[in-house]
């Protein structure tokens, strides 16, 4: 009886294992589209902080009397955020705002919003 | 447990496997009902990105009673006549136009969390799977003794909502005569716009420059002392308007006589004016109120920073300047913005089945008018601390200008048309 218990727990534990194998493979398959996507909503969400004040995806509304960003690509988006971080340029509110973000944070940033 | 069982069990989650893509979580989002409650900076906001972080595949309505956006900030050059309401009132329509939001006028009346339904005035109950109530505040009239009736005679008026009440104050101050009083009294913090009362006296201070010069502005505030760009403020009323505007710290007003156009004080002698702007204490909006959300001391609303759920009722999430704010976070248009794109964003998620993003970023612009055309900000960077699940500002980030300047009044406007259209076209 106790033969029959061990062999029943061990078919037991091979099948858990086997749904957790099936299951790690279907998740194998999805998790990396579900995380590409998360990612870009993660990236997105980063860089709608600057639409406020620079339009949605970085298209400011014409004649907005606010520096527009609309006609940079990411690598000059890049460049004059690092400068107002670093205090090489000199601003009202960008210096300040700069300060908030990681390097990483700007650069994926700056990924997004010069992509038009 | 026996091969039966077993097998059962392994048909049961290969079927439940091959149904998922079907009837999974990946196609709530489709499916799902989202409303919108409150068409300000932070509903607004929320219905426009929850159809854009979805690419406009979420089904989202948004439920607002005005017929047009009137933007609170900007509001105080109404007040003080040197901008028309016009120039701060957008239209609604490029929601629905523009992003497929589905635009419903109406006021809601009453939200049953449990049942996942609301009720509007109307009478018309929706059903919701996510709701995003973005109500604004609500003023405690009856924390002022008499405050209610003094708005009913017309002898107050707050206008801490823009609107037609923006307008009248303004008119008020055109048939004041010269040599009169405009007291404007402030409650102890949190309120909704921190700056917002010492930007007003300066466009009252300005108008009164230049059409009734012998007229006076008295600050009458709850507060310790200034609750926000103190310096800056309190230099522009010693040199840009000295002798005109008084600022009187740890003025708590108890009563007003509506009458005799007496204001009264918890410590001081009463002071009389002629033109009174009684800002009363101030709570989430009433449907957050009744709604059970406003689990802070039955004020505000507590929330999850990282989607901003209700700690109360699940499935409801709350934003703006309903909520509890985290610390040094402000009840602005530009807050209530940012809190509606993590909120968006982190919806979209979980009806995506995605995690959320565990590190969501929030900013906060604030431009005051000193005059009609100098201008004075503060900005904040704010990042989620997971390990205190809170908000906190980025070490060394923001500030304040260095002084009133034209060019930061340029910036304003231009804050004002991109975050419009960022709120609502």
């Amino acid at each position: 009886m106790k033969l029959i218990k061990s062999i029943s727990r061990m078919a037991c534990v091979a099948l858990s294992m086997s749904t957790i194998a099936i299951s790690s493979s279907v998740m194998a398959q999805s998790k990396p589209i579900q995380t590409k996507s998360a990612q870009d909503l993660y990236q997105r969400g980063l860089a709608a902080t600057c639409a406020n004040c620079h339009g949605t995806d970085g298209k400011g509304v014409e004649n907005a009397t606010m520096p527009v960003i609309n006609h940079l690509n990411s690598e000059q988006i890049l460049t004059q955020l690092k400068a107002f971080k670093s205090g090489e340029r000199q601003g009202t509110i960008m210096p300040q705002l700069a300060k908030g973000y990681t390097d990483e944070q700007m650069q994926s940033i700056a990924n997004f919003l010069g992509k038009k | 447990m026996n091969r039966r069982y077993f097998l059962g069990q392994s048909i049961a989650t290969l079927g439940a496997m091959a149904m998922y893509p079907a009837i999974g979580r990946a196609s709530n989002l489709n499916k799902a009902e989202i409303i919108v409650v409150g068409g300000g900076y932070g509903g607004a906001t929320a219905a426009k990105y929850l159809r854009l972080f979805s690419n406009y595949t979420a089904k989202v309505t948004l439920i607002e009673p005005n017929a047009e956006f009137i933007s609170c900030p900007m509001s105080n050059l109404v007040v003080g006549g040197s901008r028309q309401i016009s120039e701060i009132t957008s239209a609604y329509s490029n929601l629905s136009k523009r992003h497929g939001v589905k635009l419903v006028k109406g006021s809601v009346a009453s939200i049953d969390g449990e049942k996942k339904t609301l009720k509007l005035a109307s009478g018309v109950t929706m059903k919701f799977d996510k709701l995003v109530l973005s109500p604004g505040i609500s003023m405690m009239m009856d924390s002022i003794e008499g405050l209610s009736a003094a708005n009913q005679s017309g002898a107050t008026i707050q206008a801490w909502k823009a609107g037609p009440d923006t307008v009248a104050l303004h008119k008020q101050l055109a048939s004041m005569q010269d040599g009169g009083v405009f007291a404007i009294s402030i409650p102890e913090a949190p309120y909704r716009c921190p700056p917002g009362p010492y930007e007003r006296a300066c466009q009252v201070a300005s108008y009164f420059k230049q059409h009734k010069p012998k007229s006076k502005v008295l600050i009458l505030d709850a507060n310790q002392d200034v609750v926000s760009k103190a310096g800056l403020f309190k230099k522009a009323w010693a040199e840009e308007y000295k002798g005109m505007i008084e600022y009187r710290p740890q003025f708590k007003v108890t009563a007003v006589d509506a009458k005799t156009k007496t204001i009264k004080f918890e410590v001081q002698e009463d002071v009389k004016a002629d033109v009174l702007n009684i800002l009363p204490a101030m709570r989430a909006g009433d449907i957050a109120v009744s709604s059970g959300v406003a689990n802070s001391n039955g004020r505000w609303a507590n929330v999850n920073y990282l989607n901003f759920e209700s700690t109360a009722v699940k499935d409801i999430h709350v934003l703006g300047d309903s909520i509890q704010i985290a610390p040094l976070m402000p009840k602005s248009g530009h807050m209530a913005n940012s809190h509606a794109k993590v909120a968006a964003a982190a919806i979209v998620a979980e009806l995506n089945g995605w995690d959320i993003n565990p590190a969501p970023m929030l900013t906060n612009t604030c431009y005051s008018f000193i005059d009609a055309k100098k201008v004075v900000h503060v900005a904040s960077v704010h990042q989620y601390v997971a390990a205190e699940k809170t908000f906190k500002t980025v070490p060394g980030s923001g500030g304040l200008s260095a002084e009133p300047s034209v060019l930061e009044g340029i910036y304003a406007w231009g804050w004002a048309r991109n975050i419009w259209a960022d709120s609502l076209s």
